[in-house]
Formats: C-alpha cells, sequence, structure tokens
C-alpha cells in the first residue's frame, strides 16, 4: 500500500451522508457520489437503485485523471469541474480538495448553474470531513484485517 | 491506496494487470469475469478501440467476505500495453495496492517484457512507490504456444531482484493458471494491509 490508506468510521461516513443529502436537497439533483481519485467510491446518495455505482465511479475517477493531463498539456493547473448533457440525464464532476472527486446526475429538474454552486459549497464541507478520515493517524490503529487460510476467489463454470 | 470502512465493514483495494501489449492482461479479467460467481462481481467495463485493443482501462470489481466479517472488494484494473499510451498507464495506476505482471512468454517478446517491467517501476515512481513497495507477482502466460522461453529463462530475466516474487505459469485464454494468480495477488495486499493496520 502506498501510504494513503485511510479508515472511515461511522462518524465519517454520517458526516459524508448528511452533506450528501443535503447537497440533494438543495441542488434538486437525483443522486450524487463521493469518489477517490483512485477510483474507489466512498459515498453514495439519491436514487443509485438502478446505477451501477461502482463502475460509474470508477469511469469518472479515469475521466477526470484523463483530464488532469490535458490540463498539464495546457498548462493549465488542472481543470476543477467536468460537465456532460445528455438528452435526458446529465453529469457534474468537480474536485473535493485534492483527493476526491463529486459526481452528481441530474435532470431537468434543476439547472446547472444551481448544481454548480451548491456543489462547490458542499464540496469546501465535504473536504473537510473526508480530509479528516485522510489525514488520521493510523500508527495506532487496529482494523480487523483478516487472512483466509484457503482461496479467495474459486473458479466456477462459465456463466454461474 | 486502501480504505477500511468500519461504518459499512468494507476493505477496499486496487489491483492493476501490467505488462506489454498483447500478453494477456484483458484476457486474464475476461476470464475471472466469466467464471465467477454472479454474487461476487460486478460488471466487467473495457474502454477498448474498434479492434479490441485497450484504449484506457478494463476495470472490474470482485468482492469477498474475508475474516471478521469485513467484505473486501478488490478493484481489478488492467491498462493499455501499447508503448505510446504509457501517460495513460500513469494515471491507472494512481492508488494501487497490488500488481500482476503479465509476460508474454514468446522468445520474441522478451524485450518488450523487459522494458515493460522497467516502465512499471519508473510509474510507481512517480507516485513514490516502486517494485519493492507494492506487493505483485509475476504470471508468465501464453505456456501453450510453441516458441515459449523456459520458466527458469523468464524468472531469470525478470525476477531477479533481490526480493524474488511468486510467479505462475498460465494459458489466460483457457485459464490456466489464472485464479492462482488473482488469489496470490489478493493474499499478498491482504497480508500488507494486515501488517500496516492489524
Amino acid at each position: 500500500m502506498n501510504g494513503d490508506d485511510f479508515v472511515l468510521y461511522e462518524e465519517d461516513v454520517e458526516g459524508i451522508q448528511q452533506e450528501l443529502a443535503r447537497f440533494l436537497s438543495e441542488a434538486q439533483a437525483n443522486c450524487a457520489l463521493l469518489v477517490h481519485r483512485s477510483g474507489q467510491l466512498v459515498a453514495q446518495s439519491g436514487f443509485t437503485r438502478r446505477l451501477d455505482t461502482t463502475s460509474l465511479a470508477a469511469l469518472a475517477a479515469g475521466a477526470f485523471a484523463s483530464t488532469e493531463e490535458i490540463a498539464r498539456l495546457l498548462g493549465e493547473p488542472e481543470f476543477n469541474v467536468l460537465f456532460h448533457e445528455g438528452t435526458n440525464a446529465n453529469i457534474h464532476l468537480c474536485l473535493v480538495g485534492e483527493q476526491a472527486i463529486m459526481v452528481t446526475i441530474f435532470d431537468q429538474r434543476t439547472t446547472l448553474g444551481l448544481v454548480r454552486l451548491c456543489a462547490a459549497e458542499t464540496g469546501q464541507r465535504l473536504h473537510q470531513v473526508f480530509a479528516r478520515a485522510l489525514q488520521r493517524d493510523l500508527s495506532s490503529e487496529r482494523a480487523v484485517v483478516g487472512l483466509p487460510t484457503g482461496d479467495l476467489f474459486r473458479q466456477s463454470a462459465r456463466g454461474v | 491506496m486502501a480504505s477500511i470502512n468500519y461504518a459499512q465493514r468494507q476493505i477496499s483495494c486496487k489491483i492493476v494487470y501490467y505488462g506489454c501489449a498483447m500478453c494477456g492482461k484483458t484476457t486474464n479479467l475476461q476470464f475471472i469475469h466469466d467464471h465467477i460467481p454472479a454474487r461476487d462481481k460486478g460488471n466487467l467495463v473495457s474502454l477498448a478501440t474498434e479492434t479490441d485493443r485497450t484504449l484506457f482501462f478494463d476495470f472490474l470489481p470482485l468482492e469477498v467476505e474475508t475474516i471478521g466479517g469485513f467484505t473486501t472488494k478488490f478493484q481489478l484494473y488492467t491498462v493499455p500495453g501499447q508503448v505510446f499510451y504509457n501517460a495513460t498507464r500513469k494515471l491507472v495506476l494512481r492508488g494501487v495496492d497490488g500488481v500482476v505482471f503479465v509476460v508474454d512468454s514468446q522468445w520474441e517478446r522478451m524485450k518488450d517484457n523487459v522494458e515493460s517491467l522497467r516502465n512499471l517501476d519508473e510509474n510507481l515512481a512517480e507516485y513514490g512507490l516502486g517494485l519493492d513497495a507494492v506487493p505483485y507477482v509475476l504470471q508468465y502466460n501464453k505456456r501453450d504456444l510453441l516458441n515459449t522461453a523456459p520458466p527458469e529463462y523468464i524468472e531469470f530475466l525478470l525476477n531477479n531482484r533481490e526480493q524474488r516474487q511468486l510467479s505462475f505459469q498460465s494459458v489466460a485464454t483457457t485459464g490456466g493458471g489464472v485464479f492462482d494468480t488473482l488469489n496470490a495477488v489478493c493474499k499478498l495486499v491482504l497480508k500488507r494491509l494486515q501488517e500496516k493496520h492489524g
């Protein structure tokens, strides 16, 4: 592990969930995800039942990483926001601090301007909550990480 | 960069399959996806060109319950192997916890394998890491072909660091060695996590 491992406790998750729920209410968006820039989904809120949020998190992080490199090539420090407009749904991605991305999916019930405004405010509050977890001194933390004695994954028949 | 979520009792780790072009990285993930029960896996996402060459990455999330009642999620990624995609390979390595280095066992690919391993070490260094810091295993793929170098030679060429790594022979197209490799790298990652936080 690269030393940036982080641990989330219940109070961290509760804090993040509260901020996301508040954001959805204010921005009138459908759902929001908090994603680590490595592609890990940290938290989600809203109508996510029909979404493959795991894949969405990985792709969002990939998209952001890609634009980070484009920004560097253009001499820009970074692009803080990505927005894609669809026919029925839109997606807005913005940085939360330096380590996370907030992904918002919204439709015609709200506006890009409102989403951007609320996302900027929420991002600052989320950054404080998430930064606490990232900066936590793990030297005294003891997590329950067990090692299995057998194989973790077993090959099954195709298509099972 | 692993995460431990006590609230949801989840551990998440990122494993990257690395290697030269056409060595079998995507084939590994495709085989794993086809041969793991639906309850233990998510969708296989492939960002590829029209000719099925990996353009950005493949992504396959796996899930297993480990000791302590925690669900461990392993997020498997591949990188594009073609030389000119180096910038993309660097992006995919962000937050990596373990690596499977896939070797194309054919004699004529040995130079590409060596270059790819060197490239991996360089790209890890951009994140302050290196092959000495990240758990990895080697997979000597395409063992079914006729013009392959002996495993002993590949060991000499690629597994010659102070700390020898686990290596596995494989035929990813038919699955030979694929799950052995996967289980080995996952256990190495968990072991490292346990040493750090257990």
